[in-house]
């Protein structure tokens, strides 16, 4: 039995309990004593019921008068006697109750439970999300219209009331209570079957660490989305399995590299993330020299990714004790001053640099280094890091080409990961191909389909799949192109394109149509409004499917016939 | 020795030697059973109730559920030989329904009596 401040509450019951039962018996006896007297003036024995009828509404302060008859001298002085008796018995017993189930612990126990009855009332698939902040929320929105049920765990109760207040639809149940204890996650059905994913996004390493070590312990099933912010804690998340590692400095890093190196791919990425269009500006950054701001575990990621580029790089860091750790060829590319300050931008030769990049962890700081750079190199390329984004941005209107804000990345990635997991893997299989690589399929994209197709995965089971499912048990051979049919008419194409197929965990890019289906493969399919309604009709309707396949309409009762 | 078991053990035994003094009697007819006794039954039984909330071990546990059957007994008991007495009249199936129901309660207590001193027995101090 884990709930014992139930039990705590119970035992402090007794004592007003007896308090009550005590005063109420002693009066009773009392009046059941006294002989009274009725109205012609016979002797009256008061019954159990008469007795315990006035006490009730004696002591409860009610007072509905003598009853049944007018009492005797003797009797009211044994009444006057009980009212001090019963009432203050009363209220002190009557008091100490309400005060116990207004009990914190009582109050903390019963929403615990009211949490775990609502937990255990879900039967879709739901995730747990550990923290509710802004970049929660978010991915709280995506999921809840995706279909996907949610549970939030939050030690903080100001923050729990502002989820209370937001109103999702349907309910997102709330635990009030600390992550890292692993009964939290038990009482938020981690152990449920229908429980997919935890995503724990805390800024602290060592909690995302242990929440991901307790949950694979708990229950290796389910997807685990966690929070990395340097390269050691990526190791040791990877050690455990973790699915989907965000590491927002690394995947700024190279986004960063995309954009010098292949901006296409950028773009790509962009559209697979719901955030640009295909057809969207590319801006181009040319290659020199870079000058970096910040030289932290951002700066870090950026100079392991952009070493081997073409680009001569330059980092300010003000913080000298960061050098005690650096090797020899990172410390000739560092300053360590102010990059605020204009004189220590004019000795970075800011005239001649082609970019700057802001990426200190001040958003003041980076406004500022900004201003002051474009002052000294009107021509200068500016990027920026924002952190801690609200609903209004602010650098949104300082006029800055390349805004990167780490809380929108961690957002993008996670429920991209979460929600749309091929193209997720799409994209890290991507990251290294070439721009002309880039051009081309955003070519093809937008001549078949248009210029921003929607996304359908598709897993070839019993489930999502049924039709070819069975016609592939059944040795029947299916080709990729099946899911090109119009079923409008079969001899036309629908505007899709398949863009990843994974088998046995291998990795088939733009896979060809000609390929042949297998049982669980995974396809990843770029296309429009219509030809996703049809991909579904033939994966699950039988008589689609067979249209699709053979061009005949499937009759009913083919076996009598034969 | 802890004053706190002496109580409990004290309305235990209480309550089950009260509710036989009322139940023996005639079962037909309640010339032999008083009301008074009846009375004192049931506060003893609730008393001996309450002694038992929020004890979290196993016996105790047991214990609750068996006081609680004799309480709604008791109290049932209790209920209909009022109305009876005001809205109804008594006769021998009223009074043999309140002796049998407080029999019922008897065998609760007496339940509860054996599983105190069981528990007594297995304990070593």
């Amino acid at each position: 039995m884990k709930n014992s401040s139930l039990w705590i509450v119970l035992h402090k019951m007794r004592m007003p309990a007896i308090v009550i039962i005590l005063t109420y018996t002693i009066s009773i006896i009392g009046l059941l004593l006294i002989d009274g007297v009725d109205d012609q003036g016979n002797i009256y024995k008061m019954s159990i019921f008469d007795a315990f009828y006035f006490i009730t509404y004696t002591a409860s302060t009610i007072g509905f008068g003598e009853t049944p008859y007018e009492f005797t001298y003797s009797q009211k002085i044994w009444v006057t006697f009980c009212i001090y008796f019963t009432v203050i018995g009363w209220f002190y017993g009557f008091g100490a109750l309400v005060s116990l189930l207004q009990n914190k612990m009582l109050i903390d126990e019963v929403s615990k439970l009211k949490f775990r009855w609502q937990v255990n009332s879900i039967k879709r698939k739901f995730i747990i999300i550990l923290g509710f902040n802004y970049v929660t929320s978010e991915i709280l929105k995506k999921v809840i219209d995706s279909d996907i049920r949610s549970v939030v765990i939050e030690q903080d109760e100001n923050k729990a009331n502002n989820l209370i207040l937001e109103n999702y639809t349907p309910t997102v149940p709330i635990l009030i209570a600390d992550a890292k204890d692993q009964n939290s996650l038990f009482s938020a059905g981690i152990k449920n079957s229908n429980c997919k994913a935890v995503v724990s996004l805390f800024d602290d390493d060592e909690l995302n660490l242990t929440v991901a070590v307790k949950s694979k312990l708990i229950n290796k099933k389910v997807a685990l989305a966690v929070k990395s912010s340097s390269s050691n804690h990526t190791e040791n998340l990877q050690d455990i399995n973790v699915d989907i590692i965000v590491n927002t400095f690394e995947i700024m890093a190279k986004e960063l590299k995309m954009a010098i190196n292949a901006p296409h791919l950028l773009k790509l990425e962009k559209w697979l993330y719901k955030i640009d269009k295909l057809d969207a500006r590319v801006p181009s950054i040319p290659k020199g020299k870079y000058l970096i701001c910040g030289y932290g575990r951002l700066g870090k990621h950026i100079y392991k990714v952009l070493k081997h580029e073409d680009i001569e790089l330059q980092f300010i860091e003000i913080n000298e004790n960061m050098a005690k750790n650096l090797s020899q060829e990172e410390k000739e590319i560092i300053t360590f001053a102010n990059a605020d300050d204009k004189k220590v931008q004019i000795m970075a030769d800011i005239r001649n640099t082609k970019a700057i990049l802001a990426f200190t962890n001040n958003n003041t700081v980076n406004l500022s280094i900004i201003a002051t750079a474009k002052k000294l190199n009107p021509d200068i390329i500016t990027m920026a890091r924002e952190e801690s984004v609200d609903d209004f941005s602010i650098f949104s209107i300082a006029d800055i080409d390349y805004l990167f804000i780490p809380s929108k990345i961690m957002f993008n990635k996670t429920i991209n990961a979460l929600l749309n997991p091929l193209s997720d893997i799409f994209i890290s299989s991507f990251v290294d191909q070439h721009e002309i690589w880039a051009q081309k399929l955003i070519r093809k994209l937008i001549e078949t389909i248009d210029n921003d197709p929607l996304i359908y995965e598709l897993e070839i089971n019993k489930y999502d799949s049924p039709q070819i499912y069975r016609a592939l048990f059944h040795k029947k051979e299916v080709s990729l192109e099946i899911f090109t049919t119009s079923l409008y008419n079969r001899k036309h194409k629908n505007n899709v394109m398949p863009l990843l197929l994974i088998r046995n965990g291998e990795r088939f890019m733009l896979p060809d149509w000609n390929i042949k289906l297998e049982l669980e493969d995974k396809i990843l399919f770029a296309c429009d409004k219509n030809a996703k309604s049809d991909i579904e009709y033939i994966a699950q309707n039988a008589y689609e499917f067979q249209y699709a396949l053979t061009g005949e309409e499937k009759k009913l009762f083919t076996g009598f016939i034969k | 020795m802890n004053l706190d078991k002496i109580i409990a053990g004290f309305f235990i035994i209480l309550a089950m030697t009260i509710n036989f003094g009322f139940f023996y009697g005639e079962m037909d007819s309640l010339e032999t059973h008083s009301k008074y006794e009846l009375f004192a039954a049931i506060i003893i039984n609730v008393i001996a109730t309450t002694l038992k909330l929020g004890d979290k071990t196993q016996i105790g546990s047991v214990l609750l559920a068996t006081s609680l059957v004799a309480d709604i007994q008791l109290i049932s008991a209790a209920l209909i030989w009022t109305v009876a007495e005001y809205a109804y009249t008594i006769d021998v199936e009223i009074a043999s329904i309140i002796i049998s129901l407080s029999g019922g309660a008897l065998l609760a207590n007496l339940t509860s009596v054996a599983l105190y001193v069981g528990e007594t027995v297995r304990s070593k101090r």
